[in-house]
């Protein structure tokens, strides 16, 4: 069986060094090499460290660039550089060489005669380029070398863009390119994506198809840009930045490379007149408005803010290509899709407005539906591999094929057609046939249409993945307003979460205690508890502790807070095993009831912490219990218990987040011998299912504790000298200092004389003391008040 | 009976964590400088040694087990007993001063005084935090780091970046002049280094000779000290440059009476005139030697113009600035080698290592009086004043 242990990548630009990083993130030995340092002085030319500089600065910045490429720091110790006249030789011991040097066929195929030189047969090697032809770069190469060699096209950034497309030669051996479909999912988290030799291979050349139209119908309809990336963003289950700001960040010279790119090599793309710059765009790059590295783009930041202390931009008025500021433009299906949550029906919606939006929105999708259409089998030979691109290359929440299936097929294909787009043969022959979605699911499955055979294949991967969505048909075990409860097969129930941006209020609590009560009281093995939607949970709905905080409803507070602290703690205190599979914001009272759980699977893109203290209270869902349990755990005997405590305290005082899964360990909110990652956020379910399975095995109830050391006035001392610290220079306000001692009181069990053993319910019973005496303070409310209507957090 | 001061030595100061001393323990340290004092004063035996007074700040760890008995033990024998005295910052300018109060009351003729610490190995607050509670829940700005006072200290009395910036320049551009011209050769005891470690999964081994302070930046200006971010405190303006370095180092002096300076046939260097400590605020810690110095100048029966020469801590420059500004000292005449923010602060060993530069300077000088000042963490400053001999 192939196995990957060591990696070489070549070049060590923007893509070379966030490969590098995220190989290192997926537990790889990495050899990064780039070029000898050029214009080095004569006392310089044999010094390894002065030949090095230039690939070692290129990964610091990398290392240093926001959002972080590595999951942690350390992994860095994972990647060893060089240069590639010195080093080249160390290719030999790597079992996949990855090229991403310059975009130029020469120089890559000099490097690969090189790198043949050196390498072991057998070894993989791949280029990640976005623009050359892949079987042009093993020309020349011997037999192994071909057979063995394919595309593998990451996204910038590469932690973050879930998309590889690997594209293989007619060379490429079939294993090698099933190896990499595999390799990319299991271990290094990527949606992979079969793709064919053509240019820009699937999602860059429909992605880009989609910008260029949006740029085209922008100036058609004569819409401020702004408005357009209202539309084309979060209203089309797109990205935050639409079309226009999303030009900015990526920089008008490498989009209008890649536009270029496909209107030179694709002469036949019945397209092609939508692969034009237009003169507005022209006149960006010929000013060098590349965008946001160069300040200004179709947006530039002005020196002001606005009365909400905001930043201001001007936006490029696209006729006049003067920057003015925006003004405030609507349209009422703008208006109206704010009000629809499900996707589906927004998207139908905009269909049944006239207003100039709508009209954008319609064209742009109509467009979108014939130019997909017509690339199968041209660029892939299913629907489902440029969904799959379009979503985890551009984090669509739907492709081309999913949102035509939301309109449906036969409604599509008239619009599409009435707006003067020409549909293919294949589309009207599913219709012919019967056929009314590029979609079916059956028994938890998802098939996709497949034009060359007229029928629907399962789409691969899906034997260690569970998707909640392709459950729906079956009915619920349990349900209410703000959780489902599933039946995920072999006796695992899946709860999941419904509400608001999944923020825990009664319904979640309710639902929690009711699955695992169902779990225990039936022929159930156990609980997993997980969802897909973006965020794992934002934590306690606010509103509802705020209302009562107004109201001072203290009883029913009380009752509340109450509850919340003896549903985490069901999570642990139950006959049944119960896994958290999290991903996203895994906020507050979220991660008060993981920490509760026999296990977490964590996606690696998890970023948990006990945020509490950034609306004025605590951990009160018994996450500041937890932290005491945990602190007593890690004593040892003669240590000075002092330096625990601080820390845990920081950790709960300055509300930190991880920004990984990974960083999690060691802030405390996962612990090594029963919390565990996966890299692929799609098979956290499925992992959670496979630990609950294998904890029931030999699963007993575990007994509360009454163990629990506490260090009273002893650990209070210090920690209230530290919190003060933190008044002194001015990181935290006296409101925070308030709150900070209230977090050292719970973790110290209180003013106890001496240190001594608690049990849980004491420290619960101390933490929703604390908790409630949070909740009457004016300043307290301000930070609730102030999280609910702007969602960020208020120093006061 | 008047007691004297025979001999000043000091080992080079290292920069802790990442210095020649690291690995260097910093009783090790004391018994060089200590055996460095024994082969310099003929005729001087370890049975003369009353004591060995060990000044130390953090004793703990490393620097535990009563450190000032196991100095005695390393650099001289079972017979001379040895102790530990803490008063921070100022703990080796107050050996010196113990040692001189008790030949002067007749307890005793010969006594070896000084400090040493490894902040290397001991971290700032010891190894526990453990403050008393009532202080910690109604005052716990008595318990503030010694970054938050060095900001309490500037916000009070008004100290600015600039001067801030400026003054650890100039800390450091007379550091790096007094090496140059070797000023600082006299008083160092070399010191032999062995250093075993494993490179590329090799045992290595080799033995370094350290004979420079560490510390001293001659490269650095204006604009990169501007340009450091504040080191503990949000808009603060003590920065990693403008405040003393953290050390490893350890200095000795030897205190003997008039009768045993003469029996012996030695020539003293300087006479110990007063010594004062002194409270204030701990929130304020950085201001204590404007309470100490008038005492000090009391007891002695002299007046700030007497003095020639000032060595005064440069714990932060915020609260060396403050101290020069309030009591009114001609700067002119204070760290006029350079100060802790250039050559480092090793705690414990601060106030003697101060005192050996002091004599050696008055005597390059010519000068008579100078001062040893510093301030001292929990809210204390120290004053002492030397009288030069010789």
């Amino acid at each position: 069986m192939r196995r990957i242990q060591h990696v070489a990548v070549l070049g060590a630009g923007v893509m070379g060094a966030g490969i590098a990083c995220h190989l290192a993130n997926a537990g790889f030995q990495v050899l990064l090499l780039d070029i000898v340092t050029p214009g080095l002085a004569e006392d310089k030319q044999s010094n390894p460290d002065a030949r090095n500089q230039l690939v070692n600065r290129a990964l610091a910045q990398s290392i240093k660039s926001k959002p972080a490429p590595l999951y942690q720091k350390e992994y860095a110790n994972r990647i060893q550089t060089g240069n590639l006249t010195d080093d080249l030789h160390r290719v030999k011991d790597c079992d996949w060489i990855v090229e991403v040097v310059v975009e130029r066929l020469d120089i890559k195929q000099q490097l690969f005669a090189q790198v043949e030189e050196h390498r072991r047969p057998g070894t993989l090697v791949t280029s990640n380029t976005s623009g050359i032809p892949i079987h042009l770069m093993t020309e020349g190469r011997s037999e192994d070398f071909k057979r063995h060699f394919c595309g593998t096209h990451f996204f910038n950034p590469p932690r973050y863009l879930r998309l590889l497309e690997i594209i293989p030669t007619p060379d490429t051996a079939p294993e090698v390119t099933q190896f990499f479909l595999d390799f990319g999912a299991n271990y290094l988290g990527k949606k992979t994506v079969l793709a064919k030799d053509t240019p820009a291979f699937i999602a860059n050349r429909i992605g880009v198809y989609a910008m260029a139209r949006i740029y085209q119908l922008t100036e058609e309809l004569g819409l401020p840009i702004d408005v357009v990336d209202k539309l084309t963003g979060p209203a089309l289950g797109r990205p935050k930045t639409g079309t226009f700001r999303l030009g900015d960040l990526v920089g008008h010279d490498t989009a209008a490379h890649v536009i270029e790119g496909i209107r030179q090599n694709c002469p036949t793309d019945e397209q092609a007149a939508t692969f034009q710059i237009p003169a507005y765009l022209k006149f960006l790059l010929d000013n060098k408005f590349l965008g946001n590295k160069t300040g200004q783009g179709f947006y530039k930041k002005v020196d002001e803010k606005d009365e909400k202390g905001r930043s201001v931009y001007h936006i490029l008025n696209l006729k006049t290509l003067a920057y003015q500021l925006p003004e405030k433009v609507t349209f009422p299906s703008l208006e109206a899709g704010k009000q629809i949550d499900d996707l589906g029906r927004r998207v139908n919606m905009f269909f049944e407005h006239s207003d100039d939006g709508a009209k954008l929105i319609q064209k742009s999708l109509l467009g979108l539906f014939a130019y997909a259409s017509n690339r199968i089998p041209e660029i892939a030979d299913e629907p489902y591999r440029i969904d799959d691109a379009l979503k985890a290359g551009f984090a669509w929440e739907a492709g081309p094929f999913e949102l035509w299936d939301m309109i449906g097929l036969e409604t599509g294909i008239k619009r599409a057609e009435a707006a003067g787009e020409t549909i293919p043969a294949w589309v009207q022959d599913m219709v012919q046939k019967g056929h009314s979605t590029f979609y079916t699911i059956q028994n938890g499955r998802r098939y996709s249409y497949q034009p060359s055979s007229g029928t629907y294949i399962e789409i691969p991967g899906q034997s260690s993945t569970i998707q909640l969505d392709y459950l729906r048909h079956q009915a619920p075990v349990y349900q209410n307003d703000e959780v489902v409860l599933h039946d995920i097969g072999e006796g695992v129930l899946c709860l999941e979460f419904r509400s608001k941006m999944n923020a825990i209020g009664e319904g979640i609590l309710r639902g929690l205690q009711e699955s695992i009560q169902i779990a225990e009281e039936g022929e159930w093995k156990g609980l997993v508890i997980g969802n897909h939607a973006q965020n794992f949970t934002v934590g306690a709905n606010l509103m509802m502790i705020a209302m009562m905080a107004y109201q001072q409803e203290w009883d029913e507070l009380n009752m509340a807070i109450n509850l919340f602290q003896q549903t985490t703690m069901r999570c642990r205190y139950s006959n049944i095993p119960v896994v958290a599979a999290t991903q996203g914001y895994v906020f507050g009272g979220g991660c008060e009831a993981i920490m509760h759980c026999d296990g977490v699977v964590a996606a690696a893109e998890s970023y948990i912490g006990l945020v509490e203290v950034g609306v004025g209270l605590i951990p009160g869902g018994g996450g500041t219990k937890e932290f005491a349990v945990r602190i007593s755990d890690s004593f040892r005997e003669g240590d000075v218990q002092v330096n625990t405590l601080i820390d845990h305290f920081k950790t709960i005082a300055t509300a930190a987040v991880s920004t990984s899964a990974y960083e999690a360990y060691g802030l405390g909110y996962l612990q090594p011998e029963k919390d565990q990652v996966v890299l692929n956020l799609e098979q956290h379910i499925f992992e959670a299912r496979a630990r609950v399975l294998a904890l029931a095995e030999h699963y007993v109830q575990p007994i509360q504790r009454d163990d629990v050391t506490v260090l009273g006035r002893g650990g209070l001392a210090a920690l209230y000298a530290a919190a003060n610290e933190l008044k002194l220079g001015k990181w935290a306000s006296e409101h925070d200092i308030k709150i900070a001692r209230k977090v050292a009181w719970v973790l110290c069990g209180g003013d106890l004389t001496g240190s001594q053993n608690v049990s849980e319910q004491y420290l619960l019973d101390v933490e929703r003391e604390a908790f409630m005496s949070l909740c009457g303070e004016q300043k307290t409310l301000e930070r609730v008040q102030h999280m609910l209507q702007t969602g960020k957090p208020l120093r006061n | 009976m008047e007691a004297y001061i025979v001999k000043a030595f000091r080992s080079p100061v290292g920069k802790a964590k990442k210095g020649s001393f690291q690995h260097f323990r910093s009783d090790d340290l004391a018994a060089v400088v200590i055996r460095h004092i024994m082969a310099n004063t003929p005729g001087l035996e370890p049975a003369h040694i009353d004591d060995v007074l060990v000044g130390c700040a953090n004793p703990e760890g490393e620097q535990g087990l009563q450190i000032g008995r196991q100095i005695a033990l390393l650099a001289l024998n079972k017979d001379v007993p040895g102790m530990t005295i803490n008063r921070y910052c100022a703990s080796g300018l107050e050996t010196i001063s113990i040692a001189v109060a008790k030949i002067r009351a007749g307890l005793g003729s010969c006594y070896i005084a000084g400090g040493t610490e490894s902040m290397s190995m001991i971290p700032m607050t010891g190894y526990k935090l453990a403050p008393n509670y009532q202080f910690a829940s109604k005052t716990p700005d008595y318990l503030a780091s010694m970054g938050m006072t060095a900001e309490a200290v500037a916000k009070k009395y008004e100290i600015n970046r600039e001067d801030c910036d400026a003054f650890a320049l100039r800390s450091h551009t007379l550091a790096a002049a007094a090496q140059d011209n070797g000023w600082f050769d006299d008083e160092i005891v070399p010191i032999e280094v062995p250093q075993v470690w494993v490179e590329n999964g090799k045992r290595k081994e080799q033995q370094i000779t350290v004979t420079a302070d560490e510390g001293v930046r001659r490269e650095t200006t204006l604009e990169a000290l501007a340009k450091l971010r504040p080191a503990f405190a949000q808009g603060g303006i003590a920065t990693a440059g403008n405040s003393s370095q953290t050390s490893d180092g350890a200095s000795f002096v030897l205190v003997m009476s008039e009768d045993l300076v003469k029996q012996l046939n030695l020539t003293p260097i300087a006479r110990l005139a007063a010594c004062a400590v002194a409270g204030v605020d701990p929130l304020y810690m950085g201001i204590g030697p404007c309470a100490a110095i008038p005492k000090a100048l009391q007891q002695a029966g002299l007046t700030l113009q007497d003095i020639d020469l000032t060595e005064l801590n440069e714990a932060f420059a915020t609260q060396a600035l403050a101290v020069i500004r309030q009591t009114g000292l001609d700067p002119d005449t204070v760290n006029v080698n350079g100060g802790a923010i250039a050559l480092g602060h090793p705690l414990g060993c601060t106030g003697a290592k101060l005192s050996t530069q002091i004599f050696n300077e008055l005597r390059r000088r010519g000068k008579k009086y100078g001062l040893v000042t510093a301030c001292v963490g929990g809210g204390q400053g120290i004053a002492g004043i030397y009288e030069r001999l010789s």
